[in-house]
């Protein structure tokens, strides 16, 4: 619990800090391309018209039924949840290798090495809302418009931040005492793609328990609560109130495990490199 | 007078693996695995406020370990460090972005030293002055010679003003004329009574600028004093080692590795 306080005052008293070295994370990336940014936007965007021209074929163009009485066009409904799961995937990624790419960049060991992740996830963050911005013009332009729903958007952005955040922490340990837990990972992410309701609708395809079990995932209600903001359905967080106490609880005990085992091993990442 | 720096028992162990194999059964079981190796083994000393002190010994006898445990880089296996205020390091090209141009690094490098917004502001200029590299700034640091990448590390340390420095071997790539800047640079500090700490093989330079040399040999204190007194055991010594062949040069390491570990026993 001490730990976990102390991770969390760490990010907020070096909240100027996170900030400014997302920027900087964000410029040192992208300089040596032409483009620049413009690649952390083009490369998802290849990505979705890929899933769309497989999956959508494999539907045969069918509309889909993002809520009971709603059908809805594939590609906005895989849309709205790829937005998420690009910004999961990378900030995961990112998130993992972020302290033992860094450690030879710290002149000081007491340097607050928690904010290492949480930058880095930051810099992912500024690309996402981008992307968010993109989804929401398209979503206009496919005539789903802005509704009161679109405010649980904020809360469910937060969450994945937190989520992500504390997936990083546990990550970004355990990848720099063992380096094939990022190796590891990377192969999970893949699969984990699948599992979730990204691509398919999981409720149509699999009969239960699969998507019970599926439901223990917390991407899967991050990924609903995109959806069910977006395409302004339903108050997902208050309609599955069950479910927020789960995902919120699952977060909890992941940050509370990665606080202490931060905290424990920080002193010593510089001789494990 | 005030203690500047002090350091007790200093011991760090390295483990050494032949395998991965190794390693990993050393992590996850309780048995331990692959051969300790001491880069210090019990290394006491102690400098005043306003001291210069040059570590010196041949390769490998543990003065960067040390520098970089005061520094507070490393951490030490068992003993203590009490430093007293803020001790930066500047090492060649230490902790340099090479896709950031010169003045991104700066920037980053003051945030991680734990600098506000304001006073990186006033910082800034001062350190591009006295790096010289005039249009060179908003070029990426990975296409700077490595003459320029350690005058930038140099003129970040020194500018943010620290009250312990220590250079490890930063000077030995610059030319003559910054090398001499940063002595006079140096001389300045010296006068406004701040601690350093030298490391360096070239003699001439810590006759010129030291107080009180530390000597170290396989990670032990071979010998701490006053330059007068152990530069010529180590001028001596030097001309010995030069001279034994590879036989001569193992047994007087066996000798010094036994040495070490009646250190550590007594610890």
């Amino acid at each position: 619990m001490k730990s976990a306080v102390k991770v969390i005052k760490e990010q907020l008293n070096h909240f100027y800090l996170i900030r400014r070295l997302s920027i900087y994370e964000l410029k040192s990336k992208n300089k040596s391309n032409y483009l620049g940014m413009a690649w952390e936007v083009i490369n998802p965007v290849i990505q979705i018209l890929i899933y769309w021209l497989v999956f959508g074929s494999i539907r045969q163009r069918d509309k889909i039924e993002a809520a009971p009485d709603m059908e809805v066009p594939f590609i906005t409904w895989l849309i709205a949840a790829f937005v998420l799961w690009i910004f999961f995937y990378q900030s995961t990624i990112q998130g993992s290798k972020s302290i033992y790419s860094r450690l030879r960049m710290l002149s000081k060991m007491n340097f607050p090495m928690s904010i290492i992740p949480n930058y880095v996830i930051f810099s992912q963050l500024y690309i996402h809302l981008f992307m968010l911005l993109i989804t929401i013009i398209i979503f206009h332009l496919s005539e789903f418009y802005i509704s009161v729903y679109y405010i649980q958007l904020i809360y469910f952005i937060f969450a994945a931040f937190c989520f992500i955040f504390a997936v990083s922490l546990i990550m970004s340990t355990l990848s720099t005492i063992v380096r094939d837990v990022h190796m590891f990972l990377n192969a999970t992410l893949r699969m984990l793609l699948y599992l979730s309701p990204i691509l398919w609708q999981i409720e149509t395809l699999a009969p239960e328990p699969f998507p019970t079990i599926l439901k223990l995932n917390p991407l899967y209600y991050l990924i609903e609560g995109y959806r069910a903001a977006l395409f302004g359905t339903n108050w997902y967080l208050i309609e599955n109130w069950h479910y927020t106490l789960y995902f919120w609880a699952v977060v909890i005990i992941l940050f509370i495990f990665g606080s202490v085992l931060h905290i424990k091993f920080r002193r010593h990442f510089i001789d494990y490199l | 007078m005030d203690k500047a720096i002090r350091v007790r028992n200093i011991t760090k162990k390295y483990k050494l693996y032949k395998s991965t194999k190794e390693r990993l059964l050393d992590m996850i079981t309780p048995k331990s695995y692959g051969e300790d190796f001491y880069a210090l083994a019990d290394v006491s000393f102690e400098a005043e406020k306003g001291d210069i002190v040059g570590f010196i010994g041949i390769n490998g006898s543990g003065k960067s370990t040390l520098s970089n445990i005061i520094a507070g880089i490393v951490p030490e296996t068992s003993g203590t460090v009490e430093v007293n205020g803020q001790a930066s390091l500047i090492a060649v090209s230490s902790g340099l972005k090479g896709d950031l141009s010169g003045r991104d690094n700066i920037e980053l490098k003051c945030l991680m030293l734990g600098f506000t917004k304001e006073e990186i502001k006033e910082l800034e200029p001062k350190i591009i002055e006295f790096s010289e590299l005039e249009q060179f700034i908003d070029q990426p640091v990975k296409s700077y010679s490595s003459g320029m990448k350690s005058r930038l590390g140099f003129a970040i340390s020194v500018t943010v003003n620290p009250d312990i420095l220590i250079i490890d071997e930063a000077l030995s790539v610059g030319d003559k004329a910054f090398a001499e800047k940063s002595l006079s640079k140096m001389k300045e500090f010296k006068e406004h009574g701040k601690t350093m700490i030298f490391v360096s093989h070239s003699l001439g330079q810590m006759k010129e600028f030291c107080e009180k040399i530390l000597w170290l040999e396989y990670g032990l204190v071979k010998d701490f004093g006053t330059v007068e007194e152990v530069i010529p055991k180590y001028e001596e010594f030097l001309r010995e080692f030069k001279t034994m062949n590879k036989k001569e040069r193992e047994a007087y390491r066996n000798e010094a590795m036994k040495l070490q570990s009646k250190a550590l026993k007594l610890n």
